[in-house]
């Protein structure tokens, strides 16, 4: 609500008397503003909801209690034969091979047991929770929404502006995210797709052609007209790009995270993006019976490991990888014992996933301990309390002061070290940029080459795994500064392969595999 | 037009009630598909007497808080008497609100917002005689159109605001004879020559204002009278013979002094055009703005024939049109743009959000509620001009003059205050009455039928079945529909405990987001 709007006067000019009005008054926003962090400035958060309450213990397998687990879940427990290791004792669902790879990269990392005291297994109360940041059953904002309030005052009456043209977070769908509720509106904007920025929350209108339809289709028009971020998003998404082939179109995640890199390339200012995954409440059917690393549960977990390890291929070739970091979380683990119907039922604690290059690789916490008694309803207790977790990413992510971000919580933060992997200024993330990058990759056909020339003559050599030239692709002077060549890659057999690049001065590999 | 006999289901039922109403919950429309078509429409075809407005504002020095001030002295001092003016016109826009929340499920309150658009009576400085002609006007909304014509020339508001108190034989006042003619009551039709509008000509006006002078008002914001009063003075009068142009037969009006007004509205209304212009208004407010020449022969002709055959008594003219075939066909629902205060009405009557705030309290609410809908170009008790609304008369755009991109804007900032941290009117706020509402749903356990009948209360028609579903998941929260029936269900039997409750509340606000920002809902 526009403050101005409710503070006007009532003009009641025919009457043309003095007239006072009682109007609204307005709840002061009386909190100390965050100094806004330049480094931060560029940084983007991209929060996964898995939405159902993720089964914690048949995504990351504490393989050091996998004996228990026999006990507890015989039924569901996929061979540890056919587990994805991460480290002697920590692995991954089969289907989540893209994960496997992205934490053996140093691109995830996985924050064991995070809950909150005395849960709630109430899947309403229990993400109210999560999305507030708060125990409190009268909170009413969204953990993003107070560190928003807190950041830029005024919201929304004095947004968008010319320093802030774009919307603070976007929710990809009809909803806008409670996390992001802040004390006078939501900071996010919900964008079904970026490429048509209808503001319609729904899309099914049409003009059935009666005096309704005709209504409905002026009013939708004023409503699109009136999205005041519409065209800025618009704009970016178009100006925006997306490399990676790895997309797979029919995994509406990869879909959404695939807008999120255009979006981001096309220079939208925007800091977090929240998307939403459902389908994690599995009572039932978890797993196929036949097959248990297959079934419900193993689908939800592949389509996310597939779509966030394309969104970081993604990121990566479009040099933006150290200015985008994620999170998974659900509103609870499931209990550790399955049930009957080869699913499980609500529970306590859960890991959730950080991804990205500049995660602090690893594990954090250890694994939780399963007992071999079988004890009816017990879930996984919490170790590290979520608020925690939360507030370390504001300090470490958002660069925001630790003693502001307390402010923001009821209960004494501790922080951890989520986010500290890039630790490199400016110069060096540019430099960074100016590495050499081949793509798509890897490629079906013809592969564009990405380097900085310093005005040479160059050679371009495409070589095998044995360090064999088997074709020249390029060969001659390019001006200085960034250059873009397609290069024939088509008739490749299959396999890894580099570019050479060759001129007087200098000579770089660039790592490449045609598929 | 024949009466209406086919299915009568929440549809029909629903969309009866959105024309006629501010606003109906999804019981009453339940109700009304039980008791049919013919005594629902009897039922609302009913005013109920309404309480005076009251002294709430510390601006009134004259009468205490929470007592009526309509009968009223002014004080005698000038800054006493305008702060005390001030504060019962606060009242006064207030009390139209309240009436209108708090409308027993009738015709009342929307057919005297029709007669209140149809005289365009802006504020007169004077509440007392306004509240007096709202009074009137809601008073006699399904009475007599022809005894209210007599009754509205000569009630002070109307003296006061189109100069009928200055209008005398020294020197004629137009003002008043050109909108009695123009349009309050024969309307004026093409110009076929200098001077002459086919239903009427200058003669009739120059004629009209001579026949009306004499009348003056006394005790405006009086320290000592308790009322606005009219006075004829034969003084004032002209009481020489007028003769009428060849529209009205050239007919002489002899002088009769204090009725001689009742003679001419007797001659006016001899004319069958009266008719025909009070059912197109009728029809435009009512059912849909266009009028066809299938409409125009097949509905105004019956409703205006209607009309004379009852000696202008307005009942059975909206009994018959209530009733009519053409009032439920399908090409007319959701034909009318909600105007501002049918669209905050349309969010808090179906969800029974009512302030409750003590008296001073929920007056303040009020007249807020009157200051948001002047924001999005409605405030309600000042017409923009004689003529009312724009959006009642204005081809081709007709009720779409309510939204445009700044209106629509406003629509959706007070959606956004109700449904989440409430609109804060001094140390209140009022927000939407989310739990009231689903508790009054036919089935809350069932998210599925949640969402028909919150699209029932709030769609003219059906909407796409994708939308239902995304609306529903918006509801669940993306979880199956079981989880909402266990935690509906843990509200149900505990529901003072906010632990439960709360996150009800958060899906139902952000379902009702969505609801309430949708095209459909800005149609009736």
């Amino acid at each position: 609500m526009k403050r101005r709007d409710f503070l006007k006067n009532a003009s009641l000019a025919s009457l043309s008397l003095p007239f006072v009005s009682n109007g609204f008054s307005m709840q002061a926003i009386s909190k100390e503003l965050f100094e806004y962090s330049k480094n931060a400035e560029d940084r983007v958060l991209v929060l996964i909801r898995m939405n159902g309450g993720n089964d914690g213990l048949n995504m990351v397998f504490p393989i050091d209690q996998y004996a228990n687990l026999m006990v507890q879940r015989p039924n569901i427990l996929i061979p540890q034969n056919q587990l994805l290791n991460l480290t002697s004792d920590v692995a991954l669902h089969p289907k989540m091979t893209g994960m496997q790879d992205m934490f053996n990269n140093g691109k995830l990392s996985i924050v064991q047991n995070v809950g909150y005291p005395e849960a709630n297994r109430s899947h309403f109360r229990s993400m109210d929770i999560w999305t507030s940041g708060s125990l409190d059953i009268n909170q009413t904002s969204g953990w993003l929404g107070r560190y928003f309030d807190a950041t830029y005052p005024n919201f929304p009456a004095d947004y968008p502006n010319a320093g802030f043209p774009d919307p603070f977070a976007i929710s990809m769908g009809s909803e806008v995210s409670t996390t992001c509720q802040g004390l006078m509106g939501n900071f996010s904007h919900a964008v079904n797709d970026p490429f048509n920025t209808s503001n319609l929350l729904l899309t099914n209108v049409t003009n059935d052609g009666t005096y309704y339809g005709s209504h409905i289709e002026y009013i939708s028009t004023l409503i699109n007209q009136t999205n005041e971020y519409g065209t800025a998003i618009s704009a970016s998404a178009n100006a925006g790009n997306s490399l990676s082939n790895l997309y797979d179109p029919l995994n509406p995640l990869a879909v959404q995270l695939k807008y999120i890199a255009q979006m981001i390339s096309g220079g939208l200012q925007t800091k977090v993006y929240i998307v939403n995954v459902s389908g994690f409440d599995t009572h039932d059917s978890q797993v196929d019976q036949n097959s248990l690393a297959d079934g419900s549960h193993a689908l939800l977990l592949e389509m996310i490991s597939d779509a966030v390890s394309a969104f970081q291929n993604d990121l990566q070739l479009l040099g933006i990888e150290e200015r985008v970091a994620g999170m998974t979380f659900s509103e609870f683990g499931r209990q550790i014992a399955s049930n009957g119907s080869f699913g499980t039922d609500h529970g306590d604690a859960a890991p959730i996933m950080l991804f990205g290059s500049c995660v602090n690789t690893g594990i954090i916490g250890p694994n939780p301990t399963i007992d071999s008694q079988i004890n009816q309803q017990a879930g996984v207790p919490m170790q590290i309390d979520f608020r925690n977790v939360y507030a370390s990413i504001l300090r470490d992510w958002f660069e925001a002061p630790e003693q502001s971000i307390q402010a923001l919580f009821e209960q004494n933060i501790s922080f951890l070290d989520v986010l500290t992997g890039c630790s490199v200024g400016i110069a060096e993330q540019e430099e960074q940029k100016k590495k050499p990058l081949a793509y798509p990759n890897p490629t079906p056909s013809n592969t564009t080459l990405r380097f900085y020339s310093q005005g040479e003559h160059y050679q371009i050599f495409i070589v095998d795994q044995q360090g064999k030239a088997i074709a020249q692709t390029f060969d001659g002077q390019l001006s200085s500064g960034k250059q873009e060549i397609l290069l024939e890659t088509s008739k490749l057999p299959a396999g890894h392969y580099y570019f050479l690049i060759t001129s007087t001065n200098n000579r770089e590999l660039v790592a490449f595999q045609k598929v | 037009m024949q009466v209406y006999t086919g299915p009568w289901t929440k549809a029909e039922a629903a969309h009866l009630l959105r024309r006629t109403t501010f606003g109906a919950t999804n019981q009453q429309i339940l109700a009304a598909v039980s008791n049919g078509m013919t005594a629902t429409v009897n039922s609302l075809l009913q005013i109920p007497i309404s309480s005076e407005p009251l002294a709430y504002d510390a601006g009134e020095t004259i009468v205490p808080q929470g007592t009526s001030w309509v009968n009223a002295v002014y004080p005698a001092t000038q800054t006493q008497n305008q702060q005390t003016e001030n504060a019962r016109f606060k009242s006064l826009g207030a009390w139209i609100a309240k009436n209108m929340n708090q409308e027993q499920l009738c015709i009342a309150e929307k057919m005297a917002f029709f007669w209140q658009n149809h005289f365009g009576v802006t504020a007169t400085a004077e509440s007392r005689a306004m509240y007096h002609f709202l009074a009137l006007l809601r008073q006699n909304a399904l009475g007599n159109f022809k005894q209210l014509m007599k009754d509205v020339t000569i009630d002070p508001a109307m003296l006061l605001f189109l100069n009928g108190a200055t209008n005398n034989v020294f020197s004629p006042n137009e003002n008043y004879s050109r909108e009695l003619l123009e349009l309050f009551s024969i309307g004026k039709g093409n110009q076929i020559a200098t001077g002459d509008y086919s239903t009427y000509t200058e003669v009739d006006v120059a004629a009209g204002a001579k026949i009306l002078t004499g009348y003056t008002v006394t005790g405006i914001r009086s320290s000592t009278e308790t009322q606005a009063t009219a006075i004829f003075n034969p003084i004032l009068h002209d009481n020489s013979s007028k003769t009428l142009s060849y529209h009205f037969n050239s007919q002489v009006i002899p002088g009769a002094g204090a009725t001689e007004y009742a003679n001419y509205i007797d001659l006016i209304f001899a004319q069958p055009q009266v008719a025909q212009y009070i059912c197109t208004k009728l029809y435009r407010y009512f059912v849909n703005y266009d009028i066809t020449p299938a409409v125009q022969s097949d509905v105004i002709d019956i409703l205006a024939q209607t009309f004379i055959t009852n000696n202008y008594e307005i009942l059975p003219v909206m009994q018959q049109l209530l009733t009519s075939d053409h009032f439920y066909d399908m090409s007319v629902r959701g034909a009318i743009i909600r105007n501002p205060i049918e669209m905050i009405m349309g969010v808090m009557n179906p969800t029974q959000t009512v302030p409750n705030f003590g008296l001073v309290g929920d007056y303040q609410t009020y007249i807020s509620i009157y200051y948001v809908a002047d924001t999005m170009g409605q405030s309600y008790i000042v017409p923009p001009s004689v003529a009312g609304w724009t959006a009642y008369y204005q081809a081709p755009a007709f009720s779409k003059l309510w939204i445009n991109s700044t209106y629509i804007k406003k629509r959706f900032d007070i959606v956004s205050a109700l449904v989440f941290s409430g609109v804060p009117i001094g140390s209140n706020v009022l927000k939407l009455n989310h739990l009231g509402f689903l508790n009054g749903l036919s089935d809350p356990f069932n998210a599925p039928q949640v969402i028909d009948d919150i699209c029932d209360v709030f769609f003219p028609k059906a909407i796409d079945a994708t939308d239902k579903l995304t609306l529903k998941l918006i509801l669940t929260g993306g979880l199956p529909d079981f989880e909402w029936t266990i935690q509906y269900t843990d509200y149900s039997n505990d529901p003072t405990n906010i632990v439960v409750s709360n996150p009800v509340m958060q899906r139902m606000q952000a379902l009702m987001n969505v609801i309430l920002k949708m095209p459909q809902f800005q149609t009736i």
